[in-house]
């Protein structure tokens, strides 16, 4: 599809061997060999990453091992092909013809060339048919331009748009799959009508002797309107309830959602029914609401505080209140006025085990206090009374030290 | 294809401003429940709720006296209650003081302020903190816009779907409003506001007797009950059914008869793969005409286009459906487009609560809106009048736009 276009707006001007030399440079990133156009893309993307390691290279240029280094990702047999088939149509030329280190240097026609193809590839010709036709505008409006000059250009624009609608005629009989693709890429919008139309316009009044031309550039925009339409009806009559979205470029959704007013929005939803908001709520279902309601964490009462002022914390551990005066009195009682005391008798005195194992409790924890005065020590001597209270009675004697507290 | 010629006479001429039965029906179900004149007859299949003077509510009534409780026993999810249990704590809170004289239905009740409704909720759930109070008072919108209350002028007063609980159900409800705690001490007197009724004849709920029995009548208590449960998955499901589940979908001589309930209610079955649902019949709906205020509309077009026209249009969004998991940002909506934010948060919650969004969440910032569960139930008509209204709106001067225009003239 895109080389129709090539043709005709080059085609005029092949006569000469200089142009012949340009349409060569500019296709060689699509030529296959040096006779015909490729049929992988991936050959285009080797010359794509050619162009775009020598403008990086600058005035250094490439030699053959760096571009084969760029390269790298593609197979050698491919690479040496492709650079045999650019060399050939002069896409990439010597800087200088010197045996053993050879530069080379990349052709600007080519890289030019390389993009417009991107482009068409990408709409299909679209924007370049924007662009032609503003061109022309501008240059059917110039005073210099002369009458067949436009005579040229309307032919060029009637021929155009009837190969490109003859495409969509073709595309809109053939598989609903290749139309889906290809024809948003060649239908036009009717901006491009009226653009073309304006054009028309223009050159009628301008010359009016022109009046054939004009007619057939007429009816070839008219068919072309026509075949647009068709290849659209057909589509839109076959894709399902939401494909033909693809049809209209995500940009332009997002044009509308951004600008569009909200009158204009909604007018999209007109008339269309919906269910108003009916949730049931079953009895059962608010019983168990009810009885899973979330119930409150049951209020904890604070403790009753003292009327007194709190001081806070007290700076340091007071021992004395911590029951030591009690022990000591323990302690006291079981001494009497001696300075030490034996614990078997002690122990034995209430005769029964109950009041022994308080003594003995507070004997060992007076004992555990480092600051008080009292120690216990015990032996080895062990009783044991069988028919006695304790019957089993480990031998020591309770002293009160000289340490005073 | 109208079954009210069986009730209507072909000869009478109706009036211009009777509608036909499947109509009612739509607008009851697009709108909420009905308006009637005074002394002017529930359409046929429809609850009449009479209020004292004579005027009131008509609400559609189920086949078989089954309610969308039944859903539960097939274990089908039905339409989700955004926050279901705070809202039915408030419709038990407003249960307590609205339904004063326990011998009789729960509708109409008398009227209560809100404060008293509020004061209730505060006793039921035993706290009184703003955030409650904000959260009870989004119920009551709620419950409001869904027709179980009708809330205005500072009261509170039991809405017209009150009345579809069935009558057995009400010991239950009355039991629980005797245990339900007193608003308490501060909630104002109820003898000086208007009750109900005071027009003088009472207010009655009249259910029809024998809703469909035309068509169920032939059919074994097995096969009539599988076509109930049928109808009332397909007409308050959330999601499409699975056939797998309901015989009277698998089998289609009972379909026929689901197919028959549905048509008399100006509905559809649609099917999808292995799964149904309904959805509005094409032409009753052209007819009724009603839809989401413009807010609304504007917004749901909106979630539309970034949902599914631009995932769509970018070929990541494969299936043919109004369906999609690509969420639209809430911050997309409020930055990027011509939509007042007030109205747009307005839009958001009501589009929410009816079914027609779902909320995305995904983290603390991410997630947002994508077209609801209603969308399942639009007819393959509906659905491709959606996307042709789209192109139009968003393309009119495409081709498209231009096949479309031409197909429709």
């Amino acid at each position: 599809m895109p080389e129709t276009n090539h043709e005709i707006t080059l085609d005029s001007a092949l006569g000469e061997e200089a142009v012949l030399a340009t349409y060569r440079r500019m296709f060689a990133a699509l030529a296959r060999d040096s006779g015909a156009v490729v049929d992988d893309p991936v050959l285009v993307d080797i010359a794509e990453t050619l162009f775009a390691a020598f403008a990086e290279a600058g005035e250094e240029w490439l030699t053959h091992e760096q571009m084969r280094h760029v390269c790298r990702a593609y197979s050698p047999d491919m690479f040496e092909n492709r650079l045999r088939v650019l060399k050939g149509l002069g896409a990439i030329r010597e800087v200088f013809p010197k045996p053993n280190q050879l530069r080379y240097r990349a052709s600007f026609t080519s890289v030019v060339g390389l993009m417009f193809i991107r482009r068409m590839m990408d709409d299909g010709g679209q924007s370049e048919m924007h662009r032609l036709l503003a061109l022309e505008d501008l240059n059917v409006a110039d005073p210099r331009t002369t009458m067949e000059e436009a005579r040229a250009s309307a032919q060029n624009l009637a021929r155009a748009f009837r190969l490109w609608a003859l495409e969509l005629v073709t595309l809109t009989g053939g598989t609903i799959e290749e139309l889906r693709e290809q024809a948003p890429k060649l239908w036009g919008t009717e901006e491009i009508a009226r653009r073309a139309q304006n054009l028309h316009g223009t050159i009628l009044n301008r010359w009016p002797d022109l009046d054939r031309t004009c007619t057939e550039l007429r009816s070839a925009i008219y068919a072309y309107s026509d075949a647009s339409r068709r290849a659209a009806g057909r589509l839109a009559d076959s894709a399902g309830t939401t494909r033909n979205l693809t049809l209209l470029p995500a940009e332009t959704w997002r044009t509308f959602a951004q600008t569009a007013s909200k009158e204009r929005l909604a007018a999209v939803l007109d008339g269309f029914v919906f269910d108003a908001p009916a949730p049931w709520h079953d009895p059962a279902a608010i019983v168990r609401a009810v009885d899973e309601s979330p119930r409150p964490a049951p209020v904890q009462p604070t403790p009753p505080r003292s009327a007194l002022p709190d001081p806070g914390p007290a700076d340091s551990y007071d021992a004395a209140s911590d029951g030591l005066d009690r022990l000591a009195s323990v302690a006291e009682g079981a001494l009497g006025t001696r300075t030490s005391a034996r614990l078997e008798e002690l122990l034995t005195a209430d005769g029964e085990w109950v009041s022994a194992r308080r003594l003995l409790a507070d004997l060992v924890s007076i004992d555990l206090r480092p600051e008080s005065p009292y120690r216990l020590r015990w032996s080895d001597g062990l009783t044991a009374g069988p028919g006695a209270e304790p019957a089993w009675l480990s031998h020591g004697v309770l002293e009160r030290t000289d340490r005073e507290a | 294809m109208t079954p009210v010629s069986e009730v209507t006479p072909v000869s009478e001429v109706r009036p211009a401003s009777e509608v036909t039965t499947e109509l009612a029906h739509v607008r009851a179900r697009a709108a909420g429940p009905l308006a009637l004149e005074a002394d002017a007859p529930a359409p046929r299949g429809m609850i009449r709720l009479a209020r004292g003077d004579g005027s009131g509510f008509a609400l559609p009534a189920w086949p078989d006296g089954a309610t969308p409780a039944v859903l539960e026993e097939y274990q089908v999810a039905p339409v989700q209650v955004e926050r279901s249990g705070e809202t039915r704590r408030v419709l038990a809170a407003a249960l307590k003081c609205c339904w004063s004289d326990l011998t009789a239905d729960p509708w109409p009740g008398a009227p209560a302020p809100v404060d008293d409704v509020l004061a209730a909720y505060r006793a039921l759930i035993g706290r009184g903190d703003d955030l409650m109070r904000n959260w009870a008072v989004g119920a009551l919108r709620r419950l409001h816009d869904s027709a179980w209350l009708v809330v205005g002028d500072g009261l509170v007063r039991l809405g017209p779907r009150c009345a579809s609980w069935p009558a057995e159900s009400h010991a239950q409800l009355r039991e629980l409003v005797r245990r339900l705690p007193a608003p308490g001490a501060e909630a104002a007197g109820l003898d000086v506001l208007p009750t109900a009724g005071a027009a003088g004849t009472a207010a009655s709920v009249t259910v029809p007797e024998a809703v469909d029995d035309d068509v169920l009548g032939p059919l074994d208590e097995r096969r009539r009950a599988e076509v109930v449960a049928a109808f009332m998955a397909v007409e308050h499901a959330a999601e499409p059914v699975h056939e797998a589940r309901f015989p009277a979908l698998r089998d289609p001589a009972l379909r026929r008869v689901l197919a028959e309930l549905l048509q008399r209610r100006g509905r559809v079955l649609v099917p999808g793969r292995e799964v149904w649902t309904s959805g509005y019949a094409d032409d009753v709906a052209a007819e009724a005409g009603t839809a989401p205020g413009e807010a609304e509309r504007a917004v749901l077009t909106l979630v539309l286009i970034h949902s599914v026209a631009i995932p769509r249009a970018e070929g990541v969004l494969p299936a043919d459906s109004w369906s999609s998991p690509f969420p639209t940002q809430v911050e997309e909506l409020r930055r990027h487009t011509m939509m007042p934010i007030g109205e747009l948060e307005a839009a958001l919650r009501a589009l929410r609560h009816a079914g027609l969004l779902t909320q995305v969440k995904a983290g603390e910032e991410a997630g947002g809106y994508v077209p609801g569960p209603q969308f399942h139930r639009l007819t393959g008509r509906a659905r491709r009048r959606l996307q042709e209204e789209l192109i139009l709106a968003a393309g009119p001067n495409t081709p498209l736009a231009a096949a479309v225009r031409a197909k429709r003239r």
